[in-house]
Parts: structure tokens; C-alpha cells; sequence
């Protein structure tokens, strides 16, 4: 079976994260990642079912582990060699079409429920290391179950939510990131609130902002023309250059300015880049007790001066991930704003070093999401 | 004896015109037997004994006013209000004409024994002026016995405690000035008129007052219907101000009056050619202006602010008159018109200016996109008397190259505006509805105006309301040499060459319109027939 | 004066041959004092040199050694700017503390005067041997004047000076001040004033008293501050002497003003109270010292030494 395998080789890494550096999307030439002939994956157990995937999204997350910068700490939390591709619509040998909650919680491990699987919040899950899988916090990290990027891979059906007929493929693949940004959007209070980026995540968490009547005076940090166009299209209140932001928040809340930093705010800023830059910025311009809601993976390492938000009581939040109820609202809402259209281009697994490249460099080639299209791969 | 101004047609003997560029120059050759070029009156002869005009105008008042030393008394309270860094452009060499005045009524106040005396810079919303800005406008002898004990100063206009609300007007505008000035025994005004929008009741009811006065007249629809600024007549924003004035009277503030006119003698040698017609540049002429265009193409851009914003006018006075605020302002611009005023048949099709590096807002500092629109379309398109020198619906061709640079202690609420409000509309009608109250009020640039050295918030806004009558007037602006980015955000376009320009006018005016160019600095004023 | 002769090493005619011990020598042609004839320090080279010594020695030497901060000048902006080809001539008079006045106020006079000027100089000070005369005239374009009254000589030369264009330094106390405080202008600048038709600049002096006082036998470093006056006219029927005591109110006026304010300084002038430059009328040495203040001598800096020296 083919199907794009990321093995742990150091030196291959090492050689990633040299090229991710000087280019985005350039680890995929030289890392870890290759184009294989595999095995299918054995069902592990019971409940378990084959999904061949029809299109799988590449995220943010999936480009921080092909360029070598994402954080060490995902070591004891995946298993190699793994297949990647957790923004997965596919279909059952019965030719229902689902989408994947990619999630590895407590029911897929057959385990007893964990206190959070217990409590309806299986992104919090503490087993992702244990039980009958091999570690790995969510399908496409996982040795055990394949991924996305392949013409097949395992699920447990309490991972699978059915597709509605009247959504496209395109359609489907956007409900795992628009989950995502549901579940970000959830956790903001009521007041101003910033988002900065615009790509994916940035896009999908403004689109959910309008689920939250508490959020007010939507400011959007976007780098890139089509994005600017697309947030203002999706109801901003205002899009501004990342450079443009303090200023525009400082006027919005009407805020005075000490030193280099406001003394109000926006009571939700929420990062959907997860850079130490935007990391700063979002501290420096989040309102005293107000909100810092980190969407986007951070990187590897960051050096953050946390004197303002010790000073300022101000909280930082991460938002990861989802609960399966979040795939309902989700699927509204792609159907309500047809967010298949963010879908910019899909290409076969064999131009997978493009296609990496595109999605690395999606704003500024004016794409949203890049996916692989594996409807025509032979082999299926 | 100084020759008059002049409308030149250009033919094919014509030479390439010069244009300003900001800090930099253009030559461009304009198209025959369609192309007009008005040439400013050269010079006039300055006053022989300056010293001696201005004792002379203060012990011979004008209209109904007693001769200022009989104004003056031992214990009395006097005030001497004088214009702020804005005028004269460029700054004149030393000593100013303010430093003479006020020399001058400070020591008759002397002689009558006066101790309790305040001098005031009147900025109405304008950034303050620095240390050394004040000792170039009032000299260092005033400078050194006032300011040590805070008698001169600055105005405050967001300070609600030392301003003061005298009344309003029967359209029901609201008059608030600066407390000690309508508080005073006498308030004495130090004028100088560079252009005929200046001086007048203008002075004190706009350059003392506050924000809550000024949004009265400082609107777009008075400046719609002020044709032009210039014309103290028929400019509605005047007329508000003279309102204004009449509540200043009622309110019994006792107003002396003076204001002195300046020549056009706007840059120094050797730059002097820069004044002259091209005809007549001199071999070292040419050769300074290969050498400085050259050069300068290669300078920095800050290095070439700074040595532009170096230069000091050689201006000099033309005359000086005190008293009554209406019969001195009459017989101001009258001097006014005798050195600036150029007969001018009819309107043209396209209209076309350099504009240099400096206007009211940017001295000491950058000349920022918004303040090349209010340049261009709200002080040089005004320079006209009767009608604009461009048909309505017609075309502005300015060149500057319009940088996205800002001066970020001077400017910042322009900041602000730019990104956040030219990038949702330029309409002012828009600006001023839906915006204008945010900025006016907005604590941080109050803090910033009311400490550093920066213009009201609303003072963007006020930039672009001068436009207001030319952005109705005019079917397109287009800036040649300017920074696109920048240019866009104006709302107008941008052209690399004057043949493109030209070229994106076509399509308003068709293939052969009839072209004025003003060829200015040093300044004039159109009287359009 | 020794009377020993020497013999001469060489023989006449090679040098000149003495007088007879019985024939009484001619008398000997005065060569110094008033009558130093200094015409040919206006001479081109002799302009070189000066313009040299001033821009290279003087002005950088008083830099340092009086740090002056000129004031006023814009007072004088409006004699400077005149179409004629050369700048019309001014006396400039000012107050008298110190030999480094003449130097100071040198190197701080304005374009179009500042390579235009000559200098009045006691004929009976600087013009006393020829080395002194020489340096005197080159180095300051002094011509020999008398203290006491205006001679007929010296006041012809200084006026033909300022009929060709030469602008007059002049100290109208007619010598440095012994104690600090002024002493009454005599008539002289408002005289050649008068009779040239030229203003008088009145210029004060602060501060060169502290960097060598008359007595003083070196230099010490010091501030100082030279304020030009606002251009003198004499009235049309005053006298010299009228005009003279107008002068020196003006000078007092800058008094004031450098150590007061203008403002301060024109209320006083208004109400006839400037104080006088020749300081209270007190006629024991300590009350006027006293007056001084700070403008008194300058104290020795305190020794570095932790103790005393008892010697």
C-alpha cells in the first residue's frame, strides 16, 4: 500500500530542520519523510474499522514535524515510523463516508476511561501513551493506525462521525479544523478580541467566532492580500497587517501606552500562529485579566518574558484539539459557510514534496488549505 | 523694482519646467499651445527700517483702537499670543518677525511698568513647539526672561481648567479660548500673514481655542463651501470665525491686533534660483541645480530632510500693521495681494503643481502622505480667488514622492488614520461621521498632545476636510512619482512619469485638455477671471 | 641705561659709526607711541596674517580659555544687511575689564565687521616699544590712541579709518577697570560717532574679569558672555557728551540684561534704574569688592592636598 511514511531518522531530521529553516516546506526534501510501500495496518481489535481516506488535509502541525521544529515533547507521545494525516475524510468498505476524530483517547486504547474521557473531554486525555495501541496522541502520530496520507488506515468506530450527503469531500475535510477552532472559539470570554493569523486556523476560528455572541469588535491580524479579502469577507471587524495591530487595538479600546506596551486591551487575543513573535504580541496587547488563547502548535522553544502577564493577571490558555460533540457543530457550520471553498489545491501522494511546499507557503501563494487527493490513487 | 507675476504660454521653445519633488526636484516638459504656467510676482522690496514699521504701526493704530501705549498700565494684566511653528514657510532667518514685535510691545510695556505679562503660543490643536523652536520665534531675550518662570508657553487646549467658554454664536457655535487670553487687560495678537487664509479673527478664534470650538467651522461642510480657503470673503470657514469674533467683542476680551506681511523671498543663495524663471537660470544657476538634483537623488532620504528642513527663509517684511483686528486684517491682505495676487483667465482642464518638502505641519519633521493631499489639494488648489484654476471635474496632476513614512512623535494619530481609516474610506463626509469623535477623544493622543510634541488626534482629520472642496471639485488626482502603495491608500492614483499622468488624465478629459501648471513656491494666488 | 660702549665687530662702514663724545647727537625721531605710524598693517599681507592669527590662534584660544556665548547679534542683522557692497562701518564700544577683551570680542564679532576692524589701543600701553607696536598692529589692527583726550592725531586717523570702511573696537573707560567695577565713558566713540555719522554697537563684557583681572599675572579659564546692543544713533542736535552717557546707559542695559533678563532689564531702564556699571557709590574698596558677588574674583581652586601645607 502506498502511503507517506515519517520514520525516526536523526540525521534526516537534523537535515529538516536545517532546510525548514531556510524554507518553509523544504524538511519534506530532505527529512524523514518518504514515499513507501507498506503494509496495511492490522485492525488492533474489536470496534475497530479500515477508512480509506478520500481527501486528508495537511496542517500546521504536520509541517512543524516534516521541517524538524516541533517540540520534543511530543517524543514520548508518538510512535515511529508513522504515517501522517489526522484531517481525514474517508470511506468505510460499506462506502459510508466519514470524517475522523483523530484523537486516540481511552475507548480506542480499550482502557478504563480516564478522569477527562470520563467527563466528555477526551482532548485532554492522560493515556495517550498506554494501553493496547502504540503511543501516540492522535491517529496519524500513531505506528498502530496509519494515517491520513495513505490509501488506507484503521479507526475505532468511536472515532468516525458520518458525513452528511449534501457536504463534498471538500467540504468534509474542513470539519476537523473547524472543530478545532470551535473548540478555541468556546473558551473565549465575553469582550474584544484579537486574532492574530489568518491562515487555516486563524480563518476557521474567525469563522466560529460568530458562535460566540460575546465576542465584540473582531480585529484580524493578516499577513497576506487573499487573506485580508477572505477575513473581511467572513465578517471581521477590522483587518489589519500584523504590524498594524497594536496600533489598531490601542485606538479600538482606547487604551493608553507605556513603553512599548498598552495598558488595555483586548480581553481575548488568540493565537492561531503559535510563534514566539506572535506570542509577544498577543501578551502585549491582551487587556489586563484578559485572555491569551493559544490555537496555533507553538514551536519548539520560545522565550517569553511572562513579567506582563504575572503583572497583569492576564491568562494563557491553550486550546487543542476537540471533543467529538464539537464535529456536530462543526459540520453546521461548514455546510452554513461552505468552508469546502478554503480548499485551495489537492494534490496525488507522489507530488508530495509540492504539495508541502504549497501548503508551507499557503498564505503567500494566496492558498488556504492544501489536501491530498487519494479518491484516484491506484491500490484502493 | 520686482517684476509682477505672470501667465506664461508654454510654446516649443519652451524649456522643461521645474517641479518640486519633496526633497528633490523634477524638470518636465509641458505639451504647446495648450499649456499655461503661472510664474509668482517676484519679491517685493522689503521695509527699510523693520524696527521702526512696527513702533510706528503700534503708536498709529488702525481702525477703532487707541495707540497701544495708552492700552498699557502698571498692575495690568497683559497677554501677547503669537503664531506657532507652522508659519512662516520655510522658518525665516533670525531674527523672526515675531522676535520684532513682540520686542517691541514688550518694551512699551516696559515703559508703562508692566510686570504681570504671559506670552503664548497659539497652537488651537497644532503640536507644541520645542525649546528651540520658541527661541527662534520669539528670540532669546524673551525666550530667557519668560519662559524660566513659566510665563511663556505653550497652549493647552485640552487643559479644560485654563480654557474658558465666552459664548456662542446666533448659528450656535460654541467659543471657548485659552483662559488667560479672554481674561486678560489686553490681549495682544502677533500675527504674521504669509498667506491670505491667515491673520484676521482667524487668529484668535481659531489659534486659542479649543477642540470644542473649532469642530464648527473645522467641518467639511464649511470647508465645502469655503472658495476658497483664501478668499477671506467668500470662505464660509472665515465667516465662522468672524462670528466667532463678534462673541470674543461681546465677551469684552480687549484685542489689539498685529500683523505683518512677508515677501516672497523664500530661499536663500544660493538655492535663490530656485525662485527664479527658467529662462533666466544663470550658468552656475544650472549647474547648482545638476549638481544639488544629482546629489540629492543619491542622499538618504533622512539626510536630505534634514538639510532641506535646515534652511532658513530669507523672507522679509513687507509690512506691519496693528490695532482693530477688521481694519488691520483688511489692510493685511491687502499687502498680501500686492505680493502675491496674478490675473489668470479662465479655468483649464488639468492642473499641475510640484509639491516641495514643506508645509504648515512638517516643520522639523515628514512630510507624511495625508499632509501631501492637504498640501496639494488643500493649500496649493485653494491659492485661487474667484474659481479654482481647474474646471470642476477636472484633473490634479501633483508631484511629491509620497513615501509611507511617518513622523511617529509628531504624527501619530495620522498614523492611525491612514491604516485604520483611509483603509475603510476616503470620503470625508464618511471619515468625519463615523470616525472623527473616536480620535478627537481619544485619551492617549490628548496625553501625547498635552506633553510631547504631537498634533491632536483629530488633527488628520481636520488635514483631510481641507481637501474637501477639491475632492468634490476634482474628477481625478493622480501624483506623479509617488509611492503607489501610499498613493492608493489616498484614494487617488499613482504615475511614474508625467507622459503617464497625462496619459490616466486622458480618459477625463480627453487627449488635448487645456493644462495650468503653478509654478510655485515661492507662493501666489490665483485671481481666476 | 649703561653707558659702556661697545666696540662694534665690524668696522665702519659695515655698521654705523658712533658720535663723537662732544657733538650732541640729533635728536631721536619717536618711532612708538602715538606716533607709531600703523598704515602699513591695512596692507594686503599684513590683512593675510591677521585673518590668519584670528581664525587659527586667537579664536580657538579664547574658545577655550573663555568658552564666550555671543549674544544679540540678531540685533545686528539689520546693519548687516545692506545692498552696498561693503558693510557699512560701526564703532563698536564696549566695557573694559581685561586684557583678553580686545582678543574675546575679536573673535566674537560678526561677518561683514569681523575681518573689517581696527582697534583703539592706549598709545601709552602698546605702543611704548616697537616689538609691542608691531605685534599690536598686526596681530589687532590697534592704532595708538591717548587715554586722557582725543588728540588731534589719533582722533583724524580713526575717523579716516572709518571713512574707508573700517569699523572701530573702542573701550570709552579708556582703560581696564581696577576693581571690577566700570569707570564713567569718556567722549571718544560718541565723538568719532558724530563726526563719521556711524552707529555705535554698544557690547558688554561679563566674565573676563575672572579669567585675568587687571593685576593678574596669568590666565585662568572661565565663562563668558558677550551681549551686542541694539545700534546707537545719535539724536539730531545731541552732543558727544549727551550721546557718550547714552552709550554708557546702553552698555549698563546689557549689564542688567546678562545678569537679569531683558524683560527685567527694560523695566529698570524704563524707570531710569538700571544700575550703573561703576557700581555703588561707596567710597571704601570693601563695600564695592563686596558688591560684587559672584562676579568678583576668581576663588584659587581648592588645593588637592588632604591637609593644609603649614609649611
Amino acid at each position: 500500500m502506498k502511503a507517506l511514511v515519517f520514520e525516526r531518522k536523526m540525521a534526516k531530521f537534523a537535515a529538516a530542520a536545517v532546510a525548514g529553516r531556510i524554507a518553509p516546506g523544504r524538511g519534506a526534501q530532505v527529512g524523514p519523510l518518504s514515499l513507501q510501500d507498506i503494509d496495511e495496518p492490522e485492525l488492533p481489535g474489536p470496534g475497530w474499522v479500515r477508512v480509506r481516506p478520500r481527501l486528508a488535509g495537511i496542517c500546521g502541525s504536520d509541517l512543524a514535524t516534516i521541517d524538524g521544529h516541533s517540540s520534543r515533547y511530543f517524543e514520548p507521545i508518538v510512535s515511529f515510523p508513522f504515517v501522517p494525516g489526522h484531517e481525514v475524510v474517508g470511506e468505510l468498505d460499506d462506502g459510508r463516508r466519514v470524517a475522523l476524530v483523530p484523537i486516540l483517547t481511552c475507548v480506542t486504547r480499550d482502557l478504563p476511561l480516564c478522569r477527562w474521557c470520563g467527563a466528555g473531554q477526551p482532548n485532554l486525555c492522560e493515556h495517550t501513551a498506554f494501553g493496547h495501541l502504540e503511543p501516540g496522541l492522535q491517529t496519524g502520530f500513531c505506528e498502530s493506525t496509519g494515517g491520513g496520507w495513505s490509501i488506507a488506515f484503521v479507526a475505532h468506530e468511536s472515532q468516525l462521525v458520518a458525513v452528511p450527503d449534501d457536504l463534498s469531500d471538500d467540504d468534509a475535510v474542513m470539519i476537523e479544523p473547524t472543530a478545532c477552532a470551535i473548540n478555541a472559539i468556546e473558551m473565549a470570554r465575553p469582550g474584544d478580541t484579537a486574532i492574530i493569523g489568518a491562515g487555516t486556523i486563524g480563518i476557521l476560528t474567525l469563522a466560529a467566532a460568530r458562535l460566540n455572541r460575546g465576542l465584540t469588535n473582531i480585529v484580524v491580524a493578516a499577513k497576506h492580500p487573499a487573506q485580508v479579502a477572505l477575513a473581511r469577507k467572513l465578517g471581521a471587524d477590522r483587518v489589519v497587517s500584523p504590524g498594524e495591530l497594536a496600533a489598531t487595538i490601542r485606538s479600538r479600546t482606547h487604551s493608553m501606552v507605556v513603553g512599548d506596551r498598552l495598558t488595555g486591551g483586548c480581553d481575548n487575543v488568540i493565537d492561531c500562529i503559535g510563534s514566539e513573535a506572535s506570542l509577544a504580541q498577543a501578551l502585549s496587547v491582551v487587556a489586563p485579566r484578559g485572555n491569551v488563547l493559544l490555537v496555533g502548535m507553538p514551536g519548539s522553544s520560545t522565550h517569553l518574558d511572562l513579567t506582563p502577564l504575572w503583572h497583569r493577571q492576564t491568562s494563557l490558555r491553550g486550546a487543542y484539539a476537540y471533543t467529538p460533540a464539537h464535529f456536530q457543530t462543526a459540520i453546521n457550520l461548514v455546510r452554513a459557510l461552505r468552508l469546502g471553498r478554503l480548499v485551495s489545491a489537492t494534490y496525488p501522494l507522489s507530488r508530495y514534496r509540492e504539495a508541502i511546499e504549497h501548503a508551507a507557503n499557503a498564505g503567500a501563494r494566496g492558498a488556504v488549505k492544501i489536501a491530498f487527493d487519494l479518491r484516484s490513487e491506484k491500490g484502493r | 523694482m520686482p517684476r509682477p507675476g505672470f501667465v506664461l504660454d508654454v510654446d516649443r521653445s519652451t524649456p522643461p519646467l521645474l517641479f518640486w519633488h519633496g526633497e528633490g526636484f523634477r524638470l518636465e516638459r509641458l505639451p504647446a499651445e495648450r499649456t499655461r504656467v503661472i510664474y509668482p510676482p517676484e519679491p517685493l522690496d522689503p521695509l527699510p527700517h523693520p524696527d521702526a514699521a512696527i513702533r510706528h504701526a503700534l503708536l498709529h493704530p488702525l481702525g477703532d483702537s487707541k495707540p497701544l501705549p495708552e492700552l498699557l498700565f502698571t498692575g495690568m494684566k497683559l497677554t501677547i499670543a503669537f503664531d506657532d511653528i507652522s508659519l512662516p514657510l520655510p522658518p525665516m532667518q533670525r531674527p523672526d518677525v515675531r522676535q520684532r514685535v513682540i520686542e517691541a510691545v514688550l518694551d512699551l510695556a516696559a515703559e508703562a511698568g508692566v510686570d504681570d505679562v504671559h506670552l503664548i503660543a497659539a497652537l488651537a490643536l497644532h503640536r507644541r513647539m520645542t525649546e528651540a523652536e520658541l527661541r527662534h520665534a520669539v528670540g532669546d531675550r524673551v525666550y530667557d526672561a519668560f519662559a524660566p518662570t513659566g510665563h511663556l508657553y505653550n497652549m493647552d487646549a485640552e487643559d479644560t481648567d485654563n480654557m474658558t467658554f465666552l459664548g456662542t454664536t446666533d448659528q450656535g457655535e460654541e467659543v471657548e479660548i485659552v483662559k488667560r487670553a479672554a481674561e486678560s487687560d489686553l490681549l495682544v495678537y502677533v500675527n504674521i500673514n504669509l498667506v491670505a487664509m491667515d491673520g484676521g479673527w482667524k487668529s484668535t478664534a481659531t489659534g486659542l481655542a479649543s477642540y470644542r470650538s473649532l469642530r464648527h467651522h473645522h467641518n467639511v461642510r464649511t470647508l465645502q463651501h469655503s472658495r476658497s480657503l483664501m478668499d477671506r470673503h467668500n470662505s464660509a470657514l472665515h465667516t465662522s470665525n468672524w462670528r466667532m469674533g463678534k462673541v470674543l467683542i461681546d465677551a469684552g476680551v480687549k484685542i489689539f491686533q498685529i500683523e505683518s506681511t512677508l515677501n516672497t523671498d523664500t530661499f536663500p543663495p544660493p538655492f535663490d534660483f530656485l525662485m527664479k524663471r527658467e529662462w533666466e537660470w544663470t550658468a552656475k544657476d544650472r549647474a547648482l541645480f545638476v549638481g544639488s538634483s544629482k546629489s540629492l537623488a543619491r542622499t538618504p532620504n533622512r539626510l536630505a530632510r534634514q538639510i532641506f528642513h535646515s534652511i532658513k527663509a530669507p523672507h522679509s517684511m513687507t509690512s506691519v500693521q496693528a490695532g482693530e483686528v477688521d481694519a488691520v486684517h483688511e489692510e493685511t491682505l491687502r499687502n498680501v495681494h500686492r505680493q502675491q495676487l496674478v490675473e489668470v483667465e479662465g479655468q483649464t482642464d488639468v492642473l499641475t503643481m510640484g509639491l516641495p518638502y514643506i508645509g504648515p505641519y512638517n516643520v522639523n519633521s515628514i512630510m507624511n502622505p495625508i499632509l501631501v493631499m492637504c498640501l496639494g489639494l488643500g493649500y496649493f488648489f485653494n491659492l485661487y480667488r474667484g474659481k479654482p484654476l481647474v474646471r470642476e471635474g477636472g484633473v490634479l496632476i501633483m508631484s511629491h514622492p509620497t513615501p509611507w513614512e511617518f513622523h511617529p512623535v509628531h504624527h501619530p494619530s495620522y498614523i492611525d488614520f491612514f491604516e485604520q481609516v483611509l483603509s475603510e474610506t476616503t470620503d470625508p463626509v464618511r471619515i468625519e461621521a463615523e470616525f472623527e469623535k473616536d480620535f478627537a477623544e481619544d485619551e492617549w493622543y490628548r496625553h501625547l498632545y498635552r506633553t510631547s510634541y504631537a498634533y491632536h488626534g483629530v488633527h488628520p482629520f481636520y488635514m483631510w476636510y481641507w481637501g474637501a472642496h477639491a475632492l468634490q471639485h476634482l474628477g481625478r488626482v493622480i501624483i506623479v512619482g509617488g509611492d503607489p502603495r501610499s498613493v492608493r491608500r489616498l484614494g487617488f492614483m499613482a504615475a511614474s512619469t508625467m507622459t503617464d499622468a497625462f496619459e490616466m488624465a486622458s480618459d477625463v478629459v480627453g487627449r488635448t485638455p487645456t493644462i495650468t501648471h503653478l509654478h510655485a513656491p515661492p507662493l501666489l494666488l490665483a485671481d481666476v477671471k | 641705561m649703561k653707558l659702556t660702549i661697545r666696540r662694534p665687530r665690524l668696522a665702519f662702514p659695515y655698521s654705523a659709526a658712533p658720535t663723537p663724545r662732544h657733538v650732541a647727537p640729533l635728536p631721536e625721531k619717536r618711532q612708538t607711541g602715538i606716533d607709531y605710524d600703523t598704515e602699513w598693517a591695512r596692507s594686503f599681507p599684513a590683512r593675510v596674517v591677521r585673518l590668519a592669527v584670528l581664525e587659527t590662534v586667537i579664536t580657538p584660544a579664547m574658545k577655550v580659555l573663555a568658552s564666550p556665548e555671543r549674544r544679540g547679534l540678531d540685533r545686528l542683522k539689520d546693519l548687516a544687511d545692506t545692498d552696498t557692497e561693503r558693510p557699512a562701518p560701526v564703532i563698536f564700544a564696549a566695557n573694559h575689564h581685561s586684557h583678553v577683551d580686545t582678543p574675546l570680542l575679536l573673535s566674537s564679532m560678526p561677518e561683514p565687521w569681523r575681518h573689517r576692524m581696527f582697534v583703539a589701543a592706549a598709545a601709552d600701553y602698546f605702543f611704548t616699544s616697537r616689538a609691542t607696536s608691531v605685534a599690536s598692529a598686526l596681530a589687532l589692527n590697534a592704532i595708538p590712541i591717548e587715554r586722557k583726550r582725543v588728540s588731534r592725531r589719533s582722533a583724524d586717523d580713526a575717523a579716516e579709518l572709518i571713512g574707508e570702511g573700517w569699523s572701530l573696537l573702542i573701550y570709552p573707560e579708556g582703560g581696564r577697570s581696577p576693581d571690577g567695577w566700570g569707570q564713567p565713558f569718556r567722549g571718544g566713540a560718541a565723538y568719532l560717532a558724530l563726526r563719521c555719522n556711524v552707529p555705535v554697537v554698544p557690547v558688554h563684557v561679563e566674565g573676563t574679569s575672572r579669567i585675568m583681572r587687571k593685576g593678574a599675572k596669568r590666565p585662568s579659564r572661565s565663562a563668558t558672555r558677550v551681549t551686542f546692543g541694539r545700534p546707537l544713533w545719535a539724536d539730531e542736535d545731541e552732543d558727544s557728551r549727551r550721546f557718550a552717557v547714552r552709550i554708557e546707559r546702553a552698555v549698563a542695559a546689557l549689564a542688567d540684561e546678562t545678569e537679569t533678563d531683558w524683560y527685567a532689564a527694560r523695566l529698570r531702564a524704563h524707570r531710569d534704574e538700571t544700575p550703573a556699571l561703576s557700581g555703588p557709590d561707596a567710597p571704601s574698596a570693601w563695600r564695592r569688592a563686596w558688591a560684587l558677588g559672584e562676579r568678583g574674583p576668581k576663588r584659587p581652586r581648592p588645593s588637592s592636598r588632604r591637609w593644609p601645607d603649614l609649611g
